[in-house]
């Protein structure tokens, strides 16, 4: 494996992680709260193809997030009211939102840019940091663009939040205890409401890395997975910021190794490396790999 | 882990005429939409009304393949029901599909399986499909059981292991992917021998229904009597209403649990093999693709209901049926279906709390 | 009525020697119904800064609806309320704290997973914390009402006691000038309850005014300095002496004459004292503990070494307060948890690691403290309930001759009188009463039947239901059945246990016949203490 191989595979782990990493970190922050949003998948869709639309109409990369978020926030109103007011089953609800807007982006996309055609959009251009991307070896990591960064200034942010500040404490009670939380004189429901449209603004700034900061295109269904990606990060990383965020790199380096596999001519099967983050998730919840303990009051509706 | 199973269940039996109503404006309104929609892509609803009817009831191949299409999803829905009653949520209908495919393919490719007599030769690989879905639903119930490991994560993560493994299955000689003549080899599975096909009810391909429509109405009815009647579905629902309770009275509630994800897996795989050795003959990624979720929906929509399920399962299949036929005749992109399909599933799940409110005192 | 300052069946206030404070919060003709049920009528009541003001009355007297309403956690039917002269008409608790109403609740609102200090800031502020300062200010607060905290500690790790004085600084810490504590004593150590009624007191002398909610007299005793009795959800006896009218108080609150002699109280009844047996049906071993332990998840010893044998025929009392132990013995004895140690028998057969199913077959049979939980399944059947565990009966070719059990759960609902519209009604529409009674029935009717648990049998029930399940399980006695009763009233277990053996931190930690002369030498070692 020569150096140069190395320095590639770190980047495109890094960059394949951060879609994964918007989008666990808000599902993180909506399941501390004790909602799981299967829908996280069509909220990063929806959040794609939004970007896209955006981008492609306005000719600004930045207005195409402004679009991305805009575009979700009526999928994550969705799914908070129907399972926060309404107490809807979770699962099926995400699910539901899921094949919704499968449907709806793909029907959009048609109208938009007709069917099958592959218009390269708009995105952004690489924001190297001084110095660090010139670094061999690791020099590659620092040539992201400036979503990556934003990306990981959030994660900072929340976990400051989490760990730092009353509303911290209140959310992650609201999740355990949500009735203690009643009594102290907050709204569940408004902790609630906001951890999921938290989750979807989030959602909606990694599906839109997907298409106008990674690839610079919209395909049908483009996410292929990635949200229930980030749901099994959260999992495998037993509900805490930091082993989450390690979750989402090394889901991201198994996903770069797939394509690395050519080059470095290693014999595991592609299926396998695929496989893995799900399997790994599997292994840990199972009970095989560390301890998990999930928020007491995940997937329970709140009856005051 | 302790994540909610309790909540995860889906909405209970509804008392009457609300639980009937609810699904069929469901139903009502995402066709409306649909029309609507029809209409702003600036087609005539005529057209694609046309085209759709064609698609879906238009020749005996066209119902035929929607029948086809409703066993899977009905088996997968009745297994859903059957894990319902144990207050358990099977997600992992897609991943039963495929495991029961793989299973499926694996045996008919067998040597010697090919031939036995007396029609053991399409049977086997079909209770070799049924019991591998079965034992990937037991994985699920087993954890759950011994680990406290919720059954919808479980069955979401084997759901998606699963679907990679047929993918890998069909990608390695080493194990389904046919020998690779040149670089065009498809990756796919050699096609089974015919006499590992299911019989088709009219012995032509014209109208290919298979064995698997009566197979799924004894299937079906044998739940109904069960879930409704027999001690076994007393048991079911005891341990779904009151785990604690139920082991009080003397009830397994570990091995409820694993039966029923078992009995839910199990219907899971035995659609995979019917949709293999019934309509597809040789294994290829994507086999799986959709049918699971879907499975998953009809399963919810009937509201636990046997009948119900069976009436879903018609609905997704011609709607899907008639779909693809709309996008080819009409051009109306059969992604409309999906939208149909998952209005119809967020408005029930939605207006599932103003039915059972009254459950909740 | 004697000459004291009791003002009995008046709604009168009489003014003593504390009314001179001024009135916080008064109630004015306040009423409240649930449906039919009338919980509270015609309440006029005030509370004083400065004041310990207890609540006296039995379960079930509207005690508790009443807190409630002060806490805006329900509306009043009728009457109005002031708060320092101003119409106080809450709409839920945010809005009673926010006028300066505290409430201990008797279920704790703590998050566990969450370190005491972010309990305590936890829908409070929203912005940085500085944990530090916060834990300093704490303990000032804690240190000025002699409550000892460890900010950092993890709630879940806590004692009942600790984290009930979480709950008091969380509300102290808001300066409340109502601080409401529902039954606050009931779940805790009697040294605990001590340091607790301190505590009110020092929180009243800061101008607050103190409501407790109680029946234990020597609370009142200790710390109250005027009373109110609740009857069937009215004033029955107002009080600014209570300590010297300890009597009084108790005859208001059960509406009848203290205890004659030959009876004990039970609630606001009398249960006649068991005759001792005549002639004894075949005497035999019930049931026999013999050394068992049981330790918990976290490692603590629940239950030490309790060695314990009833004869057939006998019904032996567990008095204790709760939390010494009896759910862990319920819950072994029902086949739902394994003791760590020691060995237990019904009959002769060793059942220690006998599953729920083996242990019915025994002929034991169970009524569990939780009979929502563990006893029944609301959502079934009254007909599906009553045969629980024994659906078998009715199996033909795995399926359930529906008419056979229909026909045989009518006869049930017959004996047991069971009140119910009909058999195939769900179980949790029937009341507290009627489901006791349908899972006594099923219980009692356990084939072979030799020995019967019955934990906290009456717990929620009315006098006409307690009565008859009372009325049961002695009748099981009678006809040779050994009947282990669990309670946490004294006075019951004394009418109708043979004799009573009292639990303290898990142990047996002594024993004497169920005769009222020993009322308090069995009272003493329940609060740990040696008679």
């Amino acid at each position: 494996m020569t150096l140069e191989l190395v320095a590639i595979f770190l980047a495109s782990s890094f960059r394949l992680a951060i879609p994964l990493l918007f989008a666990a970190t808000g599902e993180l922050v909506s399941e501390r709260a004790g909602v799981v949003n299967m829908s996280i998948e069509g909220m990063m869709l929806a959040g794609a193809f939004g970007g896209a639309i955006g981008a492609a109409m306005t000719g600004s990369p930045l207005l195409g997030l402004a679009c991305a978020v805009l575009a979700v926030l009526p999928v994550a109103l969705l799914q908070s009211v129907l399972t926060n007011t309404l107490r809807a089953n979770q699962i099926v609800t995400g699910i539901g939102i899921n094949i919704l807007v499968l449907g709806l982006t793909t029907l959009g996309y048609r109208e938009f840019f007709g069917a099958r055609s592959r218009t390269t959009i708009p995105g952004f251009d690489a924001w190297p940091v001084p110095v660090l991307s010139d670094l061999p070896l690791v020099g590659p990591l620092f040539q992201q663009i400036g979503m990556a960064w934003l990306a990981i200034a959030i994660i900072l942010a929340v976990g400051a939040v989490l760990t730092m500040t009353g509303l911290g404490i209140t959310l992650r009670a609201v999740g355990e205890n949500p009735q203690a939380v009643a009594k102290a004189g907050r709204s569940v429901l408004a902790l609630r409401h906001g951890a999921v449209l938290f989750a979807g603004i989030m959602s909606a700034l990694g599906g839109a890395f997907l298409s106008i900061g990674d690839i610079h295109t919209f395909t049908e269904g483009m996410t292929n997975g990635a949200g229930y990606l980030a749901i099994t990060a959260v999992i495998f990383g037993s509900w805490k910021l930091g082993r989450t965020v390690m979750a989402c790199l090394l889901f991201g380096a198994a996903t770069a190794l797939q394509f690395q596999l050519p080059a470095l001519g290693l014999g595991i099967p592609n299926a396998l490396l695929i496989m893995l983050p799900y399997l790994l998730a599997f292994l840990a919840v199972a009970g095989l790999v560390g301890r998990q303990t999930a928020p007491r009051a995940l997937a329970q509706p709140y009856w005051p | 882990m302790s994540v909610a199973s309790r909540s995860a269940a889906p909405p209970r039996l509804p008392p009457g005429l609300a639980g009937l109503l609810l699904p069929v404006g469901a139903v009502l309104a995402a066709f409306a939409v649909g029309a609507v929609a029809i209409m702003a892509l600036g087609v005539p609803l005529g057209e694609a009304l046309t085209a759709f009817w064609r698609g879906a009831f238009g020749n005996a191949y066209a119902i035929s393949a929607s029948i086809n299409r409703a066993v899977a999803l009905a088996l997968v829905g009745t297994g859903f029901v059957f894990a319902a009653r144990a207050g358990l949520t099977n997600v992992g209908g897609e991943g039963q599909i495929a495991v029961g495919g793989v299973a499926a393919t694996a045996i008919c490719l067998a040597p010697g399986i090919a031939d036995l007599p007396l029609g053991l030769a399409f049977l086997v690989p079909l209770l070799g499909a049924t019991l591998a879905g079965g034992v990937w639903g037991a994985l699920a119930g087993f954890l759950k059981v011994r680990v406290g490991t919720n059954e919808v994560i479980s069955t979401l993560l084997l759901s998606f292991i699963a679907v990679w493994l047929l993918y890998w299955s069909v990608q390695s000689e080493a194990l389904l992917r046919q020998p690779m003549t040149s670089s065009a080899t498809l990756p796919e599975s050699l096609p089974i021998p015919v006499t590992t096909q299911v019989p088709l009810l009219t012995g032509s391909y014209s109208s290919p229904v298979t064995l698997g429509l009566p197979l799924l109405v004894v299937i079906a009815a044998v739940t109904a009597l069960v879930l409704s009647r027999s001690i076994f579905g007393f048991q079911l629902k005891a341990v779904g209403l009151n785990p604690v309770a139920a082991a009080r009275a003397g009830i397994a509630v570990g091995a409820s649990i694993v039966t029923a994800l078992f009995l839910a897996g199990a219907m899971g795989g035995l659609a995979g093999g019917l949709m293999l050795q019934g309509e597809q003959y040789s294994l290829k990624a994507g086999f799986s693709s959709g049918y699971g979720f879907d499975g998953l929906v009809v399963g919810l929509l009937a509201r636990n209901s046997i009948a119900g399920v069976i009436a879903g399962a018609l609905l997704f299949g011609f709607l899907r049926s008639g779909g693809i036929s709309m996008e080819m005749g009409a051009s109306v992109p059969s992604a409309l279906i999906d939208v149909l399909q998952g209005l119809i599933v967020v408005t029930i799940a939605g207006a599932a709390y103003y039915v059972d409110r009254g459950d909740r005192k | 009525m004697d000459g004291s300052g009791i003002v009995t069946e008046t709604v009168v206030p009489v003014p003593g020697t504390r009314a001179a404070a001024p009135s916080l919060l008064t109630m004015n003709g306040i009423g409240k119904s649930f449906g039919s049920f009338v919980a509270l009528a015609g309440i006029d009541i005030d509370f004083a800064g400065g004041e310990v003001h207890c609540l006296l009355g039995e379960n079930g007297a509207g005690k508790s609806t009443l807190c409630n309403l002060v806490f805006g956690i329900h509306r009043p039917s009728e009457g109005a309320m002031r708060l320092k002269g101003e119409a106080y008409a809450p709409s839920g608790p945010s809005d009673a704290l926010a006028r300066g109403i505290a409430m201990v609740h008797q279920h704790f609102s703590l998050v566990n997973e969450l370190t005491v200090i972010d309990n305590l800031l936890m829908g409070g502020s929203r912005g940085r914390l500085d944990r530090k300062a916060e834990a300093r200010r704490i303990e000032a607060l804690a240190e000025e009402f002699g409550l000892a905290l460890a900010p950092f500690a993890t709630v879940g790790d806590l004692s009942v006691g600790e984290r009930q004085r979480v709950e008091i600084v969380k509300c102290l810490m808001r300066r409340p000038q109502v601080l409401i504590l529902d039954e606050p004593t009931a779940v805790l150590l009697p040294d605990e309850i001590g340091s607790l009624l301190t505590v009110c007191r020092q929180v009243a002398d800061s101008g607050c005014a103190v409501v407790m909610v109680t029946h234990k007299l020597a609370e009142i005793e200790r710390v109250a300095d005027r009373v109110t009795v609740l009857h069937r959800g009215r004033v029955s006896a107002r009080s600014d002496r209570p300590a010297e009218e300890i009597p009084a108080l108790v005859s208001a609150m059960i509406q009848r004459p203290a205890a004659r002699s030959g009876e004990a109280v039970v609630g606001a009844i009398a249960l006649a004292k068991r005759k001792p047996a005549g002639p004894r049906p075949p005497a035999g071993e019930a049931m026999q503990l013999d050394g068992v332990s049981f330790d918990d998840r976290t490692g603590v010893r629940r239950l030490d070494a309790v060695t314990l044998s009833i004869e057939r025929g006998e019904i032996v009392g567990v008095a204790g307060v709760e939390g010494n132990g009896q759910s862990e013995l319920g819950a072994i004895l029902a086949g739902l948890a394994r003791p760590t140690d020691g060995r237990w028998f019904a009959g002769g057969r060793d059942l220690t690691q006998a599953s729920p199913r083996e242990i019915t077959r025994s002929g034991v049979g169970i009524v569990p403290e939780d009979r929502h939980a563990v006893g029944s399944i609301g959502k079934l059947s009254l007909a599906d309930n009553l045969f629980l565990n024994r659906m078998r009966q009715f199996s033909r070719l795995g399926l359930i001759d529906r008419r056979r059990q229909m026909e045989k759960a009518r006869d049930y609902i017959q004996r047991f009188d069971v009140r119910a519209a009909g058999a195939t009604v769900a179980f949790g529409s029937l009341s507290g009463g009627n489901q006791q009674k349908a899972v006594l029935a099923r219980e009692l009717t356990t084939p072979n039947l030799r020995f019967l648990l019955a934990a906290q049998p009456t717990r929620g029930l009315d006098i006409g239901a307690i009565e008859t399940v009372y009325g049961l399980i002695r009748d099981a006695a009678e006809e040779g059945v050994g009947v282990l009763l669990v309670s946490s009233e004294l006075d019951e277990l004394i009418a109708v246990a043979d004799r009573i053996v009292v639990f303290y931190r898990g142990r047996i930690a002594g024993e004497y016949p169920a005769d009222p002369v020993h009322r308090e030498a069995i009272g003493t070692l329940m609060s740990g203490r040696s008679a």
